[in-house]
């Protein structure tokens, strides 16, 4: 197939039928596996990922462990089933590559001088993709870490803005991501610090500004989304608490 | 304010108003929150903690019963490395050593700490100081909960308040707990 087959967008909707500025469909469910100290699953749009925590545990093997720090593990791995073409188990080059930059995205906002000696292990697998695994792994981890206790400075959220027929749009989906122009994903905190930006293709300067503008803004809205998620689970523990809204 | 619930990142309160507690942390005069839970306020010495209600990683304080097992002794020290604190099995310590000295074996006078521990025993421990991880086992349901033969191995059975390897007939001493050998906590 080729990028002139596809019509992008019909009466200014998109594929899917969203406007440009939309995101997909989110649902984030928390504490969804028994033995993981910390976990979630979430379903943006066609992908489906689940996130598990474990720790502060032992560091094995021993050499890798830090006097004055936890070391954060995060291995992002993508189920064979999860694309139309059996993809080989194990992991590759792109899943190295996004564990790494996943793992920078949430280190920043854990506080690992806490827990010296000892490692946060992050386990992210794709059970289904539909393009933007990173962002939905990165905002399932981020949920988990809140599940298992870790003590953070902030949440983290993450969302990708991409072009289409030149075009800015909000959260490209499988066709956006393979046939369009550009994929911007970024993860950043509430208060707008950035802590994953990467670019795929190509952006003018100013296209550059609005797309990270347009990421940004999907972002705080997903981080709405983990926010009610987090207070629905925890408010059924007890009589439910009044709730505190504010981000510096 | 106070019982109202929080996410990491979340305002707590200010400098000016409150002192920083547990789960909290200070940046540019304002507390934020650092772990899901609730809000606490002490009255007394004004400190804004947030009191976790997701599954927090465990934090050792005064009094706890933790469970360790002995990595090495000294003439008057038993070196133990910790695994969990009673309540909270499901959540190991990480890499956590904690001490016995022989002042706080037992109640009575400890002549030699060699017959009362082992190396690899598995002991039931209170935290007498929990800043430098000092550890107590005088009460009863203090003390050994599992040892082995230092001949064979195997693992000991209590006989008579003393212990017996049902291998080799070998007979050992300890500082054992009532809760020796039954694998509760």
């Amino acid at each position: 197939m080729d990028e002139t087959d596809i019509t992008f967008f019909k009466d200014g909707f998109r594929l899917d039928g969203r406007r440009a500025e939309e995101l997909r469909p989110v649902k984030m469910e928390v504490g969804v596996l028994a033995r993981a100290d910390g976990s979630c699953y979430i379903e943006m749009g066609g992908n489906k990922v689940i996130a598990a925590v474990y720790g502060p545990r032992e560091v094995h093997p021993r050499h890798l462990q830090e006097v004055t720090r936890a070391i954060v593990r995060y291995r992002y791995n993508m189920a064979s089933f999860s694309v139309e073409e059996r993809k080989r188990p194990g992991p590759d080059r792109r899943s190295y590559e996004l564990s790494k930059v996943s793992r920078e995205a949430l280190e920043p906002v854990i506080l690992t001088s806490y827990f010296p000696r000892s490692v946060i292990d992050v386990f992210v697998e794709v059970l289904q993709a539909d393009a933007g695994t990173r962002t939905a792994g990165i905002n399932a981890a981020a949920v988990a870490l809140a599940d298992a206790g870790i003590p953070m400075k902030s949440m983290i959220s993450a969302c990708a803005a991409g072009k289409v027929d030149d075009t800015l749009v909000l959260d490209p989906m499988k066709e956006e991501d393979n046939f369009g122009q550009a994929d911007l994903p970024i993860a950043m905190t509430p208060n707008g610090e950035i802590t994953l930006i990467q670019m795929d293709g190509g952006l003018t300067p100013d296209e550059l500004h609005q797309a990270v503008e347009m990421a940004m803004k999907g972002c705080r809205d997903i981080y709405e989304i983990q926010r009610k998620c987090l207070v629905e689970k925890y408010s059924q523990l007890e009589a439910p608490a009044e709730e505190v809204h504010a981000c510096e | 304010m106070e019982g109202s619930f929080v996410l990491p990142g979340d305002v707590v309160g200010s400098s000016e108003e409150f002192v920083p507690g547990d789960c909290t942390y200070a940046r540019g005069g304002t507390i934020f929150a650092s772990t899901t839970g609730l809000i606490r306020i002490d009255p007394k010495t004004r400190a804004a903690s947030v009191m976790p209600k997701a599954n927090a990683p465990v934090k050792l304080c005064h009094g706890d019963i933790v469970v360790g097992e002995v990595i090495d002794m000294k003439e008057s020290l038993v070196i133990l490395s910790l695994a969990f604190k009673k309540g909270f099995e499901n959540r190991p310590l990480s890499d956590e050593e904690a001490t016995i000295h022989i002042s706080n074996v037992r109640n009575s006078y400890v002549k030699d700490l060699r017959h009362l521990f082992s190396i690899r025993d598995i002991v039931k421990a209170k935290i007498v100081d929990e800043r430098q991880m000092r550890l107590a086992t005088g009460d009863e349901d203090l003390g050994v909960i599992k040892a082995y033969c230092n001949r064979c191995m195997t693992s000991l059975r209590r006989k008579d308040g003393k212990l017996v390897c049902p291998s080799c007939g070998n007979t050992e001493t300890r500082k054992l707990s009532s809760s020796y050998g039954l694998g509760v906590v």
